[in-house]
């Protein structure tokens, strides 16, 4: 289990980017996951993707972090997508009853 | 600043119900949370939970102890003491514990159960509020008591057939 959370960040281009989040996402690493994505939600960028196919487990905090995500995305008109989560974090969202609610993909692919 | 402190406690023949009682006191707003984790693995490995429930109970410790350190002592230091076990209960068969105690002046003064009902709607999502909710999904009972001097929570889930999502404050 991590107590550190770690980024990937790769620019597609202008308008696309990638973010692979890296650890556990938890009360004491949740804002790290905020200051990363919210700068990400500019009125130009259309797909923000983040692939969370490493990271083991994910609270409330995490959730909530996203939950922000989609209504940035929401205010700034672009895709926000969500991939790779393992089993135990697609059950943490179908728990909260948010799995319906983000675009969550099955793979990593952008 | 209180250190991480386990005891895995034995116990004598009168209390033989109680399987490897462990017991943590910690700071709240330490990062020890992986220790807590740590705790739930062996306690769910021990009542012989599959991967998908330990991560269930790993969710509602880690909820409850977010919830302590957040409203309890409001991100403050702050003792909370855990203790966990496995016990017969004569209306539930087997089950796992876990006690929480914090002495925090602010008592809790939430509702279980309505946070436990509150469904999120997709086109007006707050970030708020889900951390009772997931408490409550997943453990079989959940329930709150004053105290003169903090908070008493205590979490139960079925070793058996778990999740009947029972909620008491």
């Amino acid at each position: 289990m991590d107590v550190t959370l770690n980024f990937e960040r790769e620019d597609k281009d202008d308008t696309h980017v990638l973010l692979r989040v890296i650890g556990d996402v938890t009360i004491h690493t949740s804002t790290r996951l905020r200051e990363q994505l919210k700068p990400l939600f500019t009125t130009k960028m259309q797909e923000i993707h983040v692939t969370l196919e490493q990271v083991d487990f994910m609270d409330s905090s995490g959730i909530a972090t996203l939950v922000e995500g989609l209504q940035w995305s929401r205010l700034t008109g672009g895709r926000f997508v969500l991939s790779g989560l393992r089993d135990n974090v697609k059950d943490v969202f179908s728990l909260a009853k948010l799995d319906t609610v983000f675009d969550i993909e099955d793979n990593t692919t952008a | 600043m209180v250190a991480p402190c386990i005891q895995d406690v034995s116990f004598s023949e009168k209390e033989s119900s109680h399987v490897g009682k462990l017991c943590l006191q910690l700071n709240c707003n330490s990062d020890c949370i992986h220790v807590l984790r740590s705790m739930v693995a062996v306690m769910t490995a021990r009542a012989g939970m599959d991967e998908l429930r330990s991560n269930r109970v790993a969710i509602a410790v880690d909820e409850l102890f977010a919830n302590i350190a957040t409203h309890a002592y409001g991100g403050k230091a702050g003792r909370v003491e855990m203790e966990t076990c496995i016990c017969n209960e004569s209306d539930r068969g087997p089950v796992l514990i876990f006690d929480f105690r914090d002495f925090a002046s602010v008592v809790w003064s939430g509702d279980i159960k309505a946070a436990a009902n509150h469904e999120p709607d997709p086109a007006n999502l707050t970030p708020g509020g889900l951390g009772l909710r997931l408490i409550c999904k997943v453990s079989d009972h959940c329930e709150h008591e004053s105290l003169e001097d903090g908070n008493h929570w205590r979490l139960i889930f079925n070793i058996n057939d778990g999740e009947q999502n029972g909620c008491n404050a």
